[in-house]
């Protein structure tokens, strides 16, 4: 057993002073009865089990570091993922590891900039690599900036600079592959067997296929107006189908197979999908449009999409929701409405038989809605204002 | 009716870099991102009709028809129709004057709005002012006409402190380019 001696000269003097001052005048305070039952306990550090269906991982946001994870059927916080400044964070698959795409200076805010993707694992949450890259946006809030492609290997991370390009990262053997030019184009999606895809400023989906030497561009036709009309680029995908769902900001969607050559839908007016006008680009029109930060969210099982809509003009596609609106994105229908006690800002949802919704707002409130009677579980305070991520399974 | 012409934007806005800024590191990174435009295009030229907006100044915005020419410290001041972060009018700065020991950033994103007194429609670059922690003062975020980040030069979430010898944001400036279109 150490003796206070010993402690005294391995911890620094006034710390222990003040440290003995404390625990002496707690002791004196307390009835001797309590004294005599109380055990010496010992320091440790918790482990959490893998990343489970029902938790949400919600970024702190704008000028904040640091991932939470809470647990959507406890309202409880876990643990967290050690995310700084503006950094993008993704789930291994297989749930052994979190990466956070990030870019630090060597004296904070200057000094030599250092671009990485760091490895923590999923039970201790602490650093086991860091995996070093060329440049990558600086923009945060973007959940296409870093995606993994669906057997987890390897990591797209998106770089403007400002020319805009793509890092290759090999995630097995933690390494980094190469740099791709891909000038015009932007908001990342696995493309599994292929490489990866990406939308473009001509209205176009590249796709860039990795298996020989070099890689191979390919576009779409143009499908979208990028400027008058753009897709949000928090859009979803969904592996188990390996397809994505695009929403533009008048509240049309697409759909997007994945494949060598993406096969992309003929669009379909959310607003019509519930009865209503469609959306439109004019001004002076008042209707609901899709707006906020991550505006929609698939629950993958059942194919129903989930969108944050606003009453407002066009050009208001910031703005935070007021209601969700609950798609079936196959039937064309909007099977509910659900008003919202506040506006929110980012939707994310649980891909359980029996989901969890978990929404948040710009000063970082969040509520945990239960997926089916759309009743409030949780209200967590300063829970974080930024992205919500949530596990897929296998 | 006069329309707003984002091609015309561009190209204005590439004549006034290249004519304004040192030659620097950027230079090369910008030239490659332009020179290889042309094949893949950074503006758009190919639209659906269908879904192109109402870009003349008549048919003014939300922002537009409530903006005012009076106060630049508030976020309806005319010229802050694209702006996202921190007003540098606020921070010690000016409209066109980054902050004390600030850098100011040699490309920016770009708006198009309208002057309420004459009814014209401007082009607008806002130019971040970095090296310094955030002001935080004046937050706004006014999004006409604003894009996502596969067309970069209208968005106004990307960190733009490029060439910069620090890439810590610290506000953003609106420096009036010229008449728009």
């Amino acid at each position: 057993m150490k003796t206070v001696a010993t402690i005294c000269r391995s911890l620094p003097v006034r710390a222990l002073a003040l440290a003995l001052t404390l625990a002496g005048s707690s002791l004196s305070a307390a009835p001797a009865d309590t004294v005599a039952s109380v055990e010496p306990e010992e320091a440790n550090v918790a482990t959490i089990p893998p990343p489970a269906l029902n938790w949400f991982y919600v970024d702190g946001g704008w000028g904040t570091t640091g991932t939470s994870i809470f647990d959507g059927e406890t309202g409880k916080m876990r643990g967290m993922v050690d995310t700084s400044h503006l950094s993008d964070m993704a789930i291994d698959p297989a749930g052994k590891y979190y990466y956070v795409a990030e870019s630090i200076w060597s004296k904070g805010g200057r000094g030599t900039r250092q671009d990485m993707v760091s490895v923590y694992d999923s039970a201790e949450l602490k650093l086991q690599a860091e995996i070093a890259i060329p440049e990558r946006i600086l923009i945060g809030g973007r959940k296409q900036t870093f995606v993994l492609s669906d057997d987890g290997k390897i990591a797209f991370v998106y770089n403007l600079s400002p020319a805009s390009s793509v890092n290759v990262v090999d995630l097995v053997k933690r390494k980094f592959v190469r740099n791709i030019e891909l000038p015009g184009c932007a908001s990342l999606i696995p493309n599994p067997g292929v490489g990866f895809s990406a939308l473009c400023s001509d209205g176009s989906l590249a796709t860039v296929a990795l298996g020989g030497a070099k890689p191979q561009i390919t576009r779409t036709a143009p499908f979208f107006a990028a400027t008058d009309n753009p897709i949000f680029d928090n859009f979803v995908y969904d592996k188990s189908k390996r397809e994505a769902i695009f929403l533009t900001y008048t509240g049309d969607i697409y759909t997007a197979k994945m494949g060598a050559t993406p096969v992309i839908s003929k669009p379909f007016s959310l607003q019509a999908a519930a009865g209503i006008r469609p959306g439109e680009t004019k001004p002076l029109d008042l209707n609901w449009y899709p707006g906020g930060g991550q505006m929609t969210a698939l629950h993958r099982p059942t194919g129903h999409l989930y969108v944050l809509m606003h009453m407002g003009e066009y050009w208001s596609h910031k703005a935070e929701g007021t209601e969700i609106w609950k798609v079936d994105v196959a039937a064309q229908k909007v099977v509910k409405r659900i008003p919202l006690k506040d506006p929110m800002v980012n939707v994310a949802i649980s891909q359980e038989e029996k989901p969890l919704l978990f929404l948040n707002n710009r000063k970082g409130d969040g509520i945990i809605l239960d997926g089916t009677t759309f009743e409030e579980k949780h209200k967590i305070e300063n829970a974080g204002s930024g992205l919500i991520t949530v596990a897929e399974p296998g | 009716m006069k329309k707003f012409d984002t091609d015309a934007i561009g190209e204005t806005l590439l004549r006034k870099f290249a004519g304004r800024t040192s030659r620097r590191g950027i230079l090369s990174r910008l030239g490659l991102a332009v020179v290889a435009a042309p094949v893949f295009p950074l503006l758009p030229v190919s639209r659906a009709d269908a879904a192109k907006p109402d870009r003349s100044p008549e048919a003014k915005t939300a922002f537009a028809r409530n903006a005012q020419t009076k106060d630049d410290t508030k976020c309806d001041y005319w010229r802050y129709c694209a702006i996202d972060g921190a007003l540098c009018t606020c921070c010690g700065g000016g409209m066109h004057t980054c902050p004390a020991g600030a850098e100011p950033s040699p490309v920016s994103w770009v708006g198009t709005c309208i002057n309420p007194d004459d009814g014209k429609a401007y082009l607008i670059a806002y130019r971040d002012c970095c090296g310094k922690p955030a002001c935080g003062q004046c937050g706004c975020d006014n999004t006409d006409r604003e894009t996502q980040i596969y067309v970069p030069q209208f968005n106004n979430n990307i960190i733009w402190c490029f060439g910069t010898s620090s890439m810590e944001y610290h506000c953003s400036t609106a420096v009036l380019v010229g008449p728009a279109g």
